[in-house]
């Protein structure tokens, strides 16, 4: 019998949970009151040790990060990251709704960890309960005196705010973000500087997601051994996991790391009766796709997945039966990806475009054979140029369906129509 | 200082510079359209990418910091290839609209067309459409579907003039350039934008379709509209000139210029120009050659001062060179012995204003060179002086080295209004000016030339000598000042040309350089 | 150094040579009485050679469907004019998608050399060189071809619809 290994998500059943009174009954902000008693270089080492790694997508290790802040005493701020914009993502959503304390814990936790007088929850703005939810939260939190000044008598000072995005994709990303919160048009900043160094306002940012800020509580309050012992040697810990399509009961999965996907499946219920796997994208749209022979193969952790040539991303696992056509998912997409860009890169701004372009000429059966070979040349030529990877976003999911479902997309252009009976074009 | 090899070439730049002021300094070939020196870094173009040696991916030179030892080219293969794929990218959604756009001949698009392009274009797919000919603002059209979104322009307005006129609007490739509602693009400034924009998006609506850029020739010379004296660029023909535009100048100028200098080539065309000499002697008007008009007032001006010393003035205006100034104050003081020359400034309640950018109150272009010369000549009338004389009519002839520039002298009518009540007047100005054609005193008008026509120094409000070449001729019958100074006192005076006129046949390069382009 | 060859004795006999040629005359006369179709000679005006379609005579300025003119007024041909006899003044015209358009476009026919360049370096196909080549007049004035003349002269009926259409392009997203 495959389980989940609940840590963050122990208590989302639980109504109480949400409120402050239910969440003190259950545990809560008692790991802060001895976090706040530790050295603030200790809970840095701790998150180091522990492994663990950015939820958010990029899976870069939470305490090498914010060993990069300078060494000085400038103001610096912290940023949650809950512009949860990654399509078939939904794990930061339920974690606001339902446990909303238990992310405002962790950030004062990592607040008083790197020296931050302020913080920042950056929630997207078509998540109205989220908003709420967290709103209600810091007020109560403000009440109880574990914001505002001095702390539980530690000294330490920290206030924290809700910020309402406008519902952009590239305000996720981490200068993007900045820039927004800034009152400026949500684009990504040139790097070098690094936000560590130079972040909102121009002063050391720290970003982080939602998932990450809530993990740093479990690291503080069990120790980081305990926390290593889930998952594996380079990807530990537990990862929410929002699974969805074709499953029958799609949901949010609390699971170590390195858990085979083909388990993950069966967790959500299998498949729906007489259906076959097709493909899998592991890791919100932006991950490169999966097809039957690598889901078996498939274990989801970050190295495994990079093996495979896809990536873990912000852990959405969206499941494809046979009764898909990929070129209209690919359609679908590559118009959202021409949608998101910011437009501030030549090669994405213009390479989105031209790519849903293609591949809706494709889908809409007026297709050439040559723009199945383009599609992968102007995605390739669109990696890696520009300042954030959004670029990259929209050019591996559309190189790697070209090159893993190629028959469909010839089947597209030779007849006109998709490959697959019931599809949407059928 | 690090040192860094680019291309194979060795290079030392200064501590902090990027890769791309390397290849600048080296004069090395490298694309890009959004990296300006004179604005901050924005890294969206990505056409300047350069190889790194130990850095798996290509990086954009325009913010990568110069560290010693770094050896960097962009001339192999993985990097062509990108830039045309970059150029590409830039291109899909570009119209065809060479033929229209003024642009053309000086994009760049098409000069990194031909350095990196000449492929088949592989883009199958529908353009996306903008706006075209947006009125943005007195000076400035847009036409966004040109656009090439390298945000240079709104750099400007952020970083420069501090204005903010411009955004950018809406995401994606459906991004424009555009203005807040109500408030359009009218900073004094504003036709920077036309300058640093690399594609044909900006266009100035003063140039715009007046002549294709590929039948002017350039030449530098410095801006005459104002003390500042800002390095520029004359654009112009056998017809005249048309344009003018900065030239990068750190010590005076930086990257830019005001859109008031940018006028001074209207005072150097035809058609509002004096032709020829002019006399007008007992109500009768006439047309002579300027070398005769000049005699004969020199003939006036001796006759009058052997009769009365003190009967003539000169009246001066720093809108002449530092030479012509001297030979002209020079013959008066010194040859014909009359030291009544007075300094007339144009606009005295303005005259020390500055806009905090190049813009400055005192619109003539030398007038810290005449305050030397009359210094030198230990000349220090008050200009209440004069006007008392001449309201006495104690002068009874007058010579005036009126400007060439007359919309910087507010005060004209005026002036000549006062200068009226003498009974010779002598007038030495490049403008006409009707005003004097039906005076009731003897004028005589000899046409001078402008700045472009002759060479010379200017002093600019810093004290910084500036000399300056001749460029064209476009009035041949003109004199300088310094010739008719000569004149003025009666000896020969041998009259040239320095500068050669253009003439029609030889202006078509294309037609005359067809195998080399 | 060059020889110089002096006629032989025989060349002084000239009276065969002037009787042959008479005789050729003669016959050529009299086959062109008997045989007037074979005779090369056209009754100009009244007689007129057709020429080939690629004939390069009096420049056409092409129109387009609502009868203005094609031109841009890009000066491609004028800068491509190895004789510099066209004279472009451009303007803005009100509609934006046509932007610019000539105001006057005016050809020195008694310069023009005839080569076509103007019509292969034409982006749009605004001018072509018709079939006309009779550029009789009687002052030299109207030599120099207007608008009026190049576009809309009676032999061209109307105008020359030009080959493309700016409405298509636009729409064809080009």
């Amino acid at each position: 019998m495959i389980t989940e290994t609940k840590l963050l998500s122990e208590h989302y059943d639980n109504p109480e949970f949400k409120g402050i009174e239910g969440y003190k009954k259950l545990g809560g902000y008692k790991v802060l009151g001895d976090a706040l008693k530790m050295d603030k270089q200790k809970i840095i080492d701790e998150v180091k040790a522990s492994g663990l790694r950015g939820r958010g997508g990029a899976g870069f290790p939470t305490g090498v990060k914010w060993g990069f802040l300078p060494k000085n005493d400038e103001t610096r701020y912290l940023l949650c990251n809950a512009d949860e914009g990654e399509p078939g993502t939904f794990k930061d959503r339920k974690m606001m709704e339902r446990a909303p304390h238990q992310l405002i814990e962790g950030m004062i936790i990592s607040a008083f960890a790197i020296n931050s007088p302020k913080s920042y929850i950056y929630i997207r703005g078509e998540y109205d309960s989220c908003i709420e939810a967290c709103e209600k939260a810091i007020e109560e939190a403000y009440k109880a005196g574990y914001l505002g000044k001095n702390i539980l008598g530690s000294g330490f000072d920290h206030d924290m705010d809700v910020y309402r995005g406008a519902g952009a994709y590239i305000c996720g990303e981490e200068t993007g973000m900045i820039s927004s919160l800034e009152g400026k048009k949500g684009q990504p900043k040139l790097k070098p500087p690094f936000p560590a160094v130079q972040g909102y306002l121009g002063k050391p940012t720290i970003v982080n997601n939602v998932e990450t800020l809530a993990a740093v509580k479990y690291i503080i309050r069990d120790g980081a051994d305990a926390y290593r012992k889930h998952g594996t040697e380079k990807s530990a810990g537990t990862k929410l996991f929002s699974v969805s399509g074709n499953v029958q009961d799609p949901k949010t999965v609390e699971v170590p790391l390195g858990m085979p996907l083909m388990d993950l499946i069966e967790l959500c219920g299998g498949l729906k009766p007489g259906r076959k796997l097709k493909a899998v994208i592991p890791g919100g749209s932006s991950a490169p796709v999966l097809n039957v022979e690598d889901c078996a193969k498939a274990k989801m952790d970050y190295e495994s997945l990079a093996e495979l040539g896809s990536m873990l991303g912000s852990g959405a696992v969206i499941i494809i039966d046979d009764s898909n056509c990929m070129v209209d998912i690919l359609a679908t997409i590559m118009h959202f990806y021409h949608h998101e860009s910011c437009g501030q890169c030549t090669p994405c701004r213009e390479g989105t475009g031209w790519l849903n372009k293609i591949v809706h000429s494709i889908a809409k059966g007026d297709g050439r054979l040559q723009d199945i070979d383009l599609i992968t040349k102007v995605a390739e030529h669109m990696m890696g140029r520009t300042i954030c990877a959004l670029s990259d976003a929209a050019a591996l999911p559309a190189t790697s369906f070209v090159s893993k479902f190629r028959d469909e997309f010839e089947f597209f252009v030779r007849e006109g129509r998709s490959k697959v009976k019931g599809g949407l074009n059928a | 200082m690090p040192k860094i090899t680019i291309n194979g070439q060795e290079v030392e730049v200064e501590e902090g510079s990027t890769v791309i002021e390397a290849y600048k300094k080296l004069d090395e070939n490298i694309a890009h359209y959004c990296w300006h020196p004179g604005l901050s870094i924005a890294g969206v173009c990505r056409l300047c990418m350069v190889e790194v040696e130990g850095h798996p991916r290509l990086q954009i030179a325009c913010n990568t910091t110069v560290q010693d030892g770094m050896v960097v080219n962009n001339n192999s293969e993985k990097v062509r290839d990108t830039v045309k794929w970059g150029l590409d990218f830039h291109l899909i959604n570009h119209p065809l609209d060479c033929p229209i756009c003024d642009q053309a001949g000086e994009c760049g698009l098409q000069e990194q067309y031909m350095e990196y392009g000449k492929y088949d274009p592989e883009m199958a797919e529908r353009k996306v459409k903008k706006r075209k000919v947006v009125d943005l603002g007195p000076t400035v059209v847009l036409d966004s579907e040109r656009c090439i979104l390298c945000s240079r322009c709104v750099r400007f307005t952020e970083e420069v003039t501090e204005t903010n006129e411009l955004g950018i609007f809406n995401r994606g490739d459906r991004s424009e350039i555009g203005t807040f509602k109500d408030k359009p693009l009218d900073n004094k400034y504003s036709l920077n934008t036309v300058d640093i924009c690399p594609v044909g998006a900006l266009t100035s609506k003063d140039f715009r379709f007046r002549q294709r850029v590929w039948y002017l020739k350039e030449a530098d010379t410095i801006c005459t509209g104002c003390s500042t004296g800002c390095s520029v660029k004359v654009y112009y023909n056998e017809e005249g000139a048309w344009r003018v535009k900065p030239r990068h100048n750190p010590d005076i100028n930086g990257y830019w210029m005001c859109d008031e200098g940018r006028d001074v080539y209207k005072f150097v065309n035809k058609d509002v120009r004096l032709l020829t000499g002019l006399q007008r002697k007992d109500g009768q008007n006439q047309e002579l050659p300027s070398v005769d008009a000049a005699k004969l007032a020199g003939t006036v001006v001796r006759d009058e001062l052997e009769k009365d010393k003190n009967g003539v003035a000169l009246v001066m205006t720093g809108q002449f060179t530092v030479e012509e100034t001297q030979s002209l104050v020079g013959t008066f003081a010194g040859d014909l012995g009359c030291k009544q020359v007075y300094h007339w400034i144009n606009n005295e309640d303005s005259f020390d204003s500055f806009d905090g950018l190049l813009l400055r109150g005192d619109r003539n272009p030398n007038t810290k060179g005449l305050e030397k010369v009359l210094n030198d000549q230990a000349i220090n009338n008050t200009w209440a002086d004069l006007k008392q004389k001449l309201e006495s009519g104690a002068i009874k002839t007058l010579v005036v080295a009126a400007p060439e520039n007359p919309s910087l002298f507010p005060d004209l009518d005026e002036k000549i209004a006062l200068f009226s009540k003498v009974q010779n007047l002598v007038w030495l100005s490049a403008a006409k000016n009707e005003a004097l054609d039906g005076l009731n005193t003897n004028v005589w008008q000899v046409p001078l030339k402008t700045f472009i026509e002759k060479s010379g120094t200017y002093v600019n409000f810093q004290g910084k000598e500036q000399p300056v070449k001749a460029v064209t001729t476009i009035i041949e019958d003109a004199l300088t000042l310094t010739e008719v100074a000569g004149l003025l006192k009666g000896s020969d005076v041998n009259v040239t040309d320095e500068a050669q006129k253009m003439t029609s046949l030889k202006y078509n390069y294309f037609t005359q350089k067809r195998g080399n382009l | 150094m060059s020889l110089v060859t002096r006629p032989g004795e025989l060349s002084r006999w000239y009276l065969p040579g002037i009787l042959s040629g008479l005789v050729f005359t003669f016959k050529k006369m009299v086959s062109n009485i008997f045989n007037k179709k074979k005779m090369p000679t056209l009754n100009y005006p009244e007689e007129q050679y057709e020429y080939g379609p690629r004939f390069k005579g009096n420049h056409v300025l092409t129109v387009k469907k609502d009868g203005s003119l094609r031109c841009t007024a890009c000066m491609l041909c004028a800068t491509n004019c190895p004789a510099q006899c066209i004279t472009i003044t451009a303007a803005e015209h009100e509609d934006p998608t046509v932007e610019k358009y000539p105001i006057s476009y005016e050809i020195d026919v008694l310069r023009c050399v005839f080569c076509g360049f103007c019509e292969e370096a034409c982006p749009v196909d605004a001018i072509r060189m018709g079939p006309e080549w009779q550029t009789a007049a009687i002052s030299g004035s109207e030599f120099q071809y207007d608008i009026r003349q190049l576009a809309y002269r009676p032999s061209l009926q109307g105008g020359v619809e030009s080959r493309v259409d700016e409405q298509e392009r636009h729409s064809s997203g080009i």
